[in-house]
């Protein structure tokens, strides 16, 4: 039990990295769009997303109203029904009220490290504990850096943290590919994602594209046979 | 801490906290058939796709597929290390290191 907690944890290192320079951003930004370092906060630690809290003091900077926010919410987070359902069969394991609530700590990141991570090992509490406590604890304490020191924050970008992201998913791609159909399948969805942005730039600002383009892919790789 | 704000704090957590926990809530006592198993099966790699293109052909939300985009040349040493050492801790110093030295000498 306290190996897959650790193993957990160990695991969210990159995730804690990652989420360090995005918290941080998100604090200045959600404090200059004029929350208080509570809101700041209070919504980090309730809502735990990346994408969907951009979105909300994007909206609140602009005057916009709480029903374009939540509206613009729930799109975004359409990938993480996604995300979940393709978890299911790993977490039958579990005790269901336990894998719901653990369900809370889902993110694209923690999703990706945990799908590389479920596919050989067995679905445990303390694993997936241990990996979405650790990234939240990370993104909650980041916002809240960004929001109270504000703009004595230089940018992070000279310190090349903007790239750890990518780097992650770079890493985490090249792990959860174990077929030639993988490969096949994430061509396709990286094409299809970047067609989808070209054709329909409004696509990048809500994360539609990524939803479109992975459900296409996945569905080329059932009908194709390699 | 104003009212409206913790509204739309309150709203979010549930319009992010629904999809996550829902589909794990009530589908985990189902078997799904062998072809949605596989297809759930692609999805992990797909979304990793999608991101990493997202994230490095558009870092700034708009597709960027240019000589001056640090995101992509800081991506190929990345890519080799990632693949080669199959080390998430590598990859991220070597994709850090890159970026850092991109954008202070270049």
């Amino acid at each position: 039990m306290r190996d897959q907690l650790i193993t957990g944890i160990r695991q969210a290192v990159p995730v804690m990295l990652a989420y360090i320079p995005l918290g941080l951003a998100f604090g200045v930004l959600a404090v200059e769009a004029g929350l208080s370092v509570a809101e700041t906060t209070l919504m980090s630690a309730l809502v735990f997303t990346g994408a969907g809290q951009y979105i909300a003091i994007g909206i609140i900077a602009a005057g916009g109203s709480m029903l374009t926010i939540i509206m613009a919410n729930l799109l975004v987070n359409l990938r993480y029904f996604l995300f979940s359902t393709s978890l299911v069969p790993q977490l039958k394991v579990l005790p269901t009220g336990a894998a719901s609530a653990l369900m809370l700590g889902l993110t694209d990141e923690t999703y990706a490290v945990a799908a590389v991570h479920l596919k050989e090992n067995p679905a445990t509490i303390p694993y997936l504990a241990g990996l979405n406590v650790s990234s939240y604890l990370s993104w909650v304490g980041s916002s809240f850096l960004g929001a109270s020191l504000g703009s004595i924050i230089t940018s992070t970008e000279q310190l090349g943290l903007n790239f750890a992201l990518p780097a992650m998913y770079t890493i985490l791609l090249v792990l959860v590919i174990s077929e030639r159909k993988h490969l096949l399948v994430a061509g396709a969805a990286a094409l299809a994602c970047l067609v989808v942005a070209y054709l329909f730039p409004a696509t990048l600002g809500n994360l539609s594209n990524i939803i479109i383009a992975s459900l296409a892919a996945a569905t080329l790789g059932v009908i194709i046979r390699l | 801490m104003r009212a409206e704000i913790l509204l739309i704090i309150v709203g979010m957590a549930l319009a992010t906290a629904i999809p996550r926990c829902l589909p794990v809530a009530l589908l985990s006592r189902f078997e799904f058939p062998e072809k949605l198993k596989e297809w759930l099966s692609y999805i992990a790699p797909a979304v990793l796709a999608a991101l990493v293109a997202v994230s490095v052909l558009a870092p700034d939300g708009t597709i960027a597929v240019t000589m001056g985009n640090r995101y992509i040349w800081a991506f190929i040493p990345t890519l080799l290390v990632a693949v080669y050492t199959r080390s998430p801790f590598y990859t991220l110093v070597t994709g850090i290191a890159v970026m850092a030295v991109l954008y202070n000498f270049w």
